[in-house]
């Protein structure tokens, strides 16, 4: 079901780009974030495959930018040893600025006590919180030794899939238990701008969407029995208090599942009570928790074996 | 000495040493100590949780004096006053939180631009105040950005620390273990090594 949607971001001028969303809306695609920014507007889509064409069509009639967003949908922890000068705001976010172009969205997490060779370590808390989102990436330093020898012991305990950036040019073998290695964005003070810093960013992108894929892929051999993007468009039509959310993604979509940024004991039973046209209730193919960030609601989409049917 | 002319970055891997060479230029150019520091050289063991940096500065600079920058007189306000005719406006502001702290703000009158007028009892014992009040410590805020250079090039978990500044002469160790006296006395030979102008080892 996933495949038939393509991801994609719109970046143009503000003016009539209701033209896109009502058209967006005929065809039955779901818009994921809309971004204004003065006279100009971002518009993360997820655009039914055959009907792309179209909105290619409108989008170039009102001047603006369609590009394949391969990171939609997704959220991914950009994990930093501690939020110190050391690793900010280079390079830890202009490593999450880039997955965000790609579509992502991004959290970023620094840990309490993530630093130094010997004493890193991360709290349960920091675990539990992490590995409620689709990737983690972990934004490491300089030295080889560290890398291989000591951060390691930060992934115990992550079960998504785990990213490691650092300045070493290593193998993704070298690191123990990472499922990918990104190398020449180490520790840095200035902002990324030079062509190999540019171009190790855009290799991590590449690199981290082909991890998503491979993901995606798992999903769809088990699919899930309702569309994240199809309860994403039930909560704001059901659940109008999210109209009133100020953070920049109310609902943020996950690969199999949301964060919706409402406080949980105050809205877990209207968002369990969600109906779909088909019959059931969300409650009864989805898990609706507590999240580990701010109270907020973490819903999990169960598997069509789990519940026996996709809507 | 030139500004720079010994600027070394040592660890076992080179890459890696040019790498964190490039750390060291950002902090030191953020923080505007290019022209201060003229001799420089670190070296990183990650194996052994160390980091060791030994500089050499270039010349101090005294401490500015009120005298340095404006004329002090009798003011306009008669025997109760003092007029203080500034030169160079650059030290005003600091001139004026000294003269604040000293004298009290409803004292300290500012008609025009270059013109202050202190209000005082004494104001021929003043003059002579005035005019020797240090007004600016440009080697004590040199020695500030210097201990933040310092911090933030150190790598972040070496909270096990040890420097010493006597003079131009300024070393740094950190590690995250027990600091180690042999590690000490390693910085203090690079320190008389870059005193004397020879490196030795491999560097970059």
């Amino acid at each position: 079901m996933a495949s038939v949607f393509e991801p994609y971001i719109y970046e143009g001028g503000i003016h009539k780009h209701g033209l896109i969303l009502e058209l967006l809306e005929d065809l039955g695609g779901y818009l994921i974030q809309k971004t204004p920014a003065a006279t100009e507007v971002t518009l993360i889509m997820l655009i039914p495959e055959k009907d792309v064409p179209l909105i290619e069509d409108i989008a170039k009639k009102l001047l603006g930018k369609l590009t394949k967003a391969p990171l939609t949908g997704t959220e991914i922890a950009v994990v930093s040893p501690t939020l110190a000068y050391h690793h900010l705001p280079h390079a830890a976010c202009d490593v999450a600025e880039y997955l965000r172009r790609g579509g992502a969205n991004t959290n970023m997490i620094g840990l309490a006590r993530g630093m130094g060779r010997r004493v890193a370590l991360s709290a349960d808390y920091e675990r539990r919180l992490i590995n409620e989102h689709d990737l983690a990436l972990f934004v490491f330093g300089t030295f080889s030794d560290c890398i291989i020898n000591k951060k390691p012991k930060l992934f115990e305990g992550i079960e998504v899939p785990i990213v490691v950036t650092g300045g070493p040019d290593l193998q993704t073998e070298d690191v123990p238990n990472a499922d990918l290695y990104i190398g020449n964005i180490g520790r840095v003070a200035h902002r990324l701008r030079k062509d190999t810093e540019l171009n190790a960013l855009d290799t991590m992108s590449e690199k981290v969407g082909a991890l998503i894929d491979r993901t995606r892929e798992e999903i769809a051999k088990d699919p899930l029995a309702v569309l994240p993007a199809r309860v994403m468009k039930e909560i704001s039509d059901q659940v109008p208090d999210i109209q009133h959310v100020m953070t920049p993604a109310p609902i943020t979509l996950q690969l199999d599942g949301l964060r919706v940024k409402l406080p949980y004991y105050e809205y877990h039973e209207r968002v369990e009570n969600i109906e779909f046209d088909e019959g059931p209730l969300l409650s009864e193919i989805a898990r609706v928790t507590p999240s580990k960030m701010k109270n907020y609601l973490l819903i999990k989409i169960q598997h069509k074996s789990e519940v026996g049917f996709v809507i | 000495m030139e500004p720079l002319e010994t600027f070394v970055v040592e660890s076992a891997i080179k890459s890696e040493a040019e790498q964190y060479k490039e750390i060291l230029s950002d902090a030191i150019s953020d923080l505007v100590l290019a022209r201060a520091i003229g001799r420089i050289k670190v070296v990183i063991r990650p194996e052994d949780t160390v980091f060791q940096m030994a500089m050499v500065l270039r010349g101090s600079q005294s401490p500015v004096k009120t005298i340095d920058f404006a004329h002090v007189r009798i003011g306009a306000y008669g025997k109760s006053g003092v007029q203080i005719e500034i030169t160079n406006e650059h030290y005003l502001p600091q001139l004026l939180d000294k003269l604040w702290a000293k004298y009290g703000q409803g004292n300290v009158r500012q008609p025009e631009r270059k013109t202050v007028n202190v209000i005082c009892e004494k104001p021929h014992d003043e003059i002579t105040v005035i005019e020797q009040m240090v007004v600016d410590d440009p080697q004590r805020t040199l020695n500030a950005r210097l201990v933040d250079m310092t911090i933030r090039v150190t790598p972040e978990g070496f909270r096990v620390r040890h420097h010493s500044l006597e003079g131009n002469h300024f070393i740094f160790v950190a590690t995250e273990d027990v600091m180690k006296q042999e590690w000490i006395e390693e910085t203090h030979r690079m320190l008389e090594e870059l005193i004397g102008g020879k490196i030795s080892g491999i560097s970059v």
